[in-house]
């Protein structure tokens, strides 16, 4: 039987390309899956040790604590089984498929991020990204600029004012923002000359090639509209409670309340690890290249890919806990003061910084 | 096999939608539709090995133009349309059959054109990977055998850009 499968699969190149691609998608799935809860988790203790507080540390299993690390299995199961309230009013089929798409559009950026270097097996070559584009950079982009979507349909269906008006901010917020986004990150592509992820990775084997070293005013840049981008503090206008209830998401509740905020901690990890790959040289480890590391695991190239992976998600989660302190650190901004920043301040910035850039390179290619 | 199965469901996408953004009743929904259609094109090309056309088209007309066209309706107000279909002056229909029509066939006339080789230059899919890959590809004929027309549009761009604010500064200092 097994070996009737197997045989299957040697000969038909589709069908196992197709499989390898089903098993990555349900990888990377499982991952983006596993980050809202611990970072719902992380978001209250973090700030309970910055604060001398103790935080949730209750909720165990079986008489275990674990830091209050099942406290996010609980929340998930009371929001699964909350009644669901539809607002009178609301526009059902939008008010429905609003935290669907929300959620769709990060998930969609996620295939594009390369997690680790390319794995061989079998003579195989694996690239540990689900989809491998020439163009990543862009599909990126245009994915994560349909996330607005998610959040206007949602205060427009809702049939409340506070939605609308959340829903308008955050949508205004983040086009303003996805332009300096943009601008800061075309000077990496100027200096490492592709639009795919992957290879920029590879280029930046040594720790002085990293874009951060490379682009520094890229990386101020691209951390500020970073934030600006998932709607998180200090420009957390879209749901500043004092003024608007909560936003966009006022009238949700349930099940589809948890998906935009499944949504939201996904786009954020979705922008750390595209800042760990475009500034601090996604899985490479900085000292050692790939090759030398397989030969030091023994000559296994699982584990070096492995430690790649590790090294993605380390870095990464230096930035998963950036969102986090800047959160608990710095007040929100006033509306004024954000727009005056984004198209006053930053998008010249940008624009300057490409320009140099271009100069830069344009003069050591010249040389 | 795999093309043509993307394909129907991209083209099926696409005509569903077109016609939804013209005979539906709510103006929301039809800018809806209407993101979903352009989207569906960009997967359209993204079957045919255009991948840098690709991602404009979603960053540009799915990420950028219609949220403006959503932002404008939403706060508008549009309530959705209550007359009947078919209750417009027969100019109106006229109008649209002529139009639609004359669209038909300049994109025949183009599709025969380019199947006989006529006016249009062949690019087969080995041929772009051969040169370096799409992007690559429609970097340097922008900026060596488009470069005029490329220049041009961008000073046309600026040109608008410039009309917007001096309409708006105006408006402003009426007000006050």
């Amino acid at each position: 039987m097994l070996e009737t499968v197997l045989g299957f699969f040697r000969e038909n190149d589709f069908w196992l390309e197709f499989l390898i691609t089903v098993i990555k998608i349900i990888v990377v799935f499982g991952i983006c899956a596993q980050i809202p809860p611990f970072m719902v988790w992380f978001e209250r203790r973090a700030p309970a040790f910055m604060q001398r507080r103790k935080g949730p540390n209750r909720v165990g299993l079986f008489g275990f604590r674990l830091f209050g690390l099942i406290q996010p299995l609980a929340d998930t199961i009371k929001l699964i089984f909350k009644e669901e309230v539809v607002p009178t009013g609301a526009h059902k089929f939008f008010y429905h498929i609003a935290p669907v798409f929300s959620l769709f559009t990060s998930l969609m950026v996620a295939a594009a991020i390369p997690f680790g270097p390319p794995l061989v097996i079998l003579g195989r070559t694996i690239t540990l990204s689900v989809v491998n584009l020439d163009v990543g950079f862009l599909f990126i982009f245009a994915l994560s600029s349909l996330g607005v979507y998610g959040i206007t349909l949602a205060g427009y269906s809702s049939n409340n004012k506070y939605s609308l008006m959340g829903a308008l901010r955050a949508a205004a917020q983040m086009i303003s923002y996805e332009i300096p986004l943009g601008l800061s990150l075309i000077p990496i592509v100027i200096i490492f000359g592709t639009l795919d992820l992957n290879s920029i990775v590879v280029a930046q084997a040594n720790v002085w090639d990293w874009g951060i070293f490379r682009a520094p005013i890229s990386f101020f840049l691209f951390v500020i509209a970073m934030f600006a981008e998932t709607n998180r503090a200090p420009f957390d206008l879209a749901e500043s409670e004092a003024e608007l209830v909560a936003g966009f998401h006022t009238e949700y509740n349930s099940f589809k309340f948890s998906l935009f905020y499944f949504g939201e901690y996904v786009s954020m990890f979705v922008l750390s690890c595209l800042a760990s790959i475009c500034f601090f040289g996604g899985w490479q480890t900085g000292f050692i290249s790939q090759n030398d590391l397989t030969s030091l695991l023994f000559g296994i190239q699982p584990l070096a890919v492995l430690v790649g992976v590790l090294m993605t998600f380390l870095k990464a989660s230096f930035f998963m806990w950036l969102f986090v302190w800047v959160r608990w650190t710095l007040p929100r901004f006033r509306y004024d003061q954000l727009m005056n920043l984004g198209w006053k301040f930053m998008m010249p910035i940008g624009l300057f910084n490409i320009v140099l850039t271009a100069v830069i390179a344009g003069a050591i290619a010249f040389k | 096999m795999g093309e043509w199965i993307a394909f129907g469901a991209l083209a099926g996408t696409i005509i569903m939608c077109a016609l939804f953004v013209v005979l539906g009743r709510n103006p929301v929904g039809c800018a809806i539709a209407l993101v979903i259609k352009l989207f569906a094109l960009a997967g359209m090309y993204g079957v045919i090995g255009a991948d840098f056309l690709a991602a404009i088209q979603v960053i540009i007309y799915a990420g950028a133009i219609m949220v403006l066209f959503t932002f404008v309706i939403m706060l508008l107000n549009v309530p959705p349309d209550s007359r009947s279909r078919w209750d417009r002056p027969p100019v109106e229909f006229l109008m649209v059959g002529l139009s639609v029509l004359a669209l038909f066939g300049v994109g025949i006339y183009l599709i025969f054109g380019a199947f006989a080789g006529e006016g249009v230059e062949v690019l087969t899919r080995s041929l772009v990977t051969e040169q370096g890959g799409n992007t690559l590809m429609i970097g340097r004929l922008l900026f060596s055998k488009y470069v005029w027309p490329f220049e041009l549009a961008s000073i046309l761009i600026l040109m608008a850009i410039i009309a917007s604010i001096v309409i708006a500064k105006k408006y402003n200092t009426e007000e006050s």
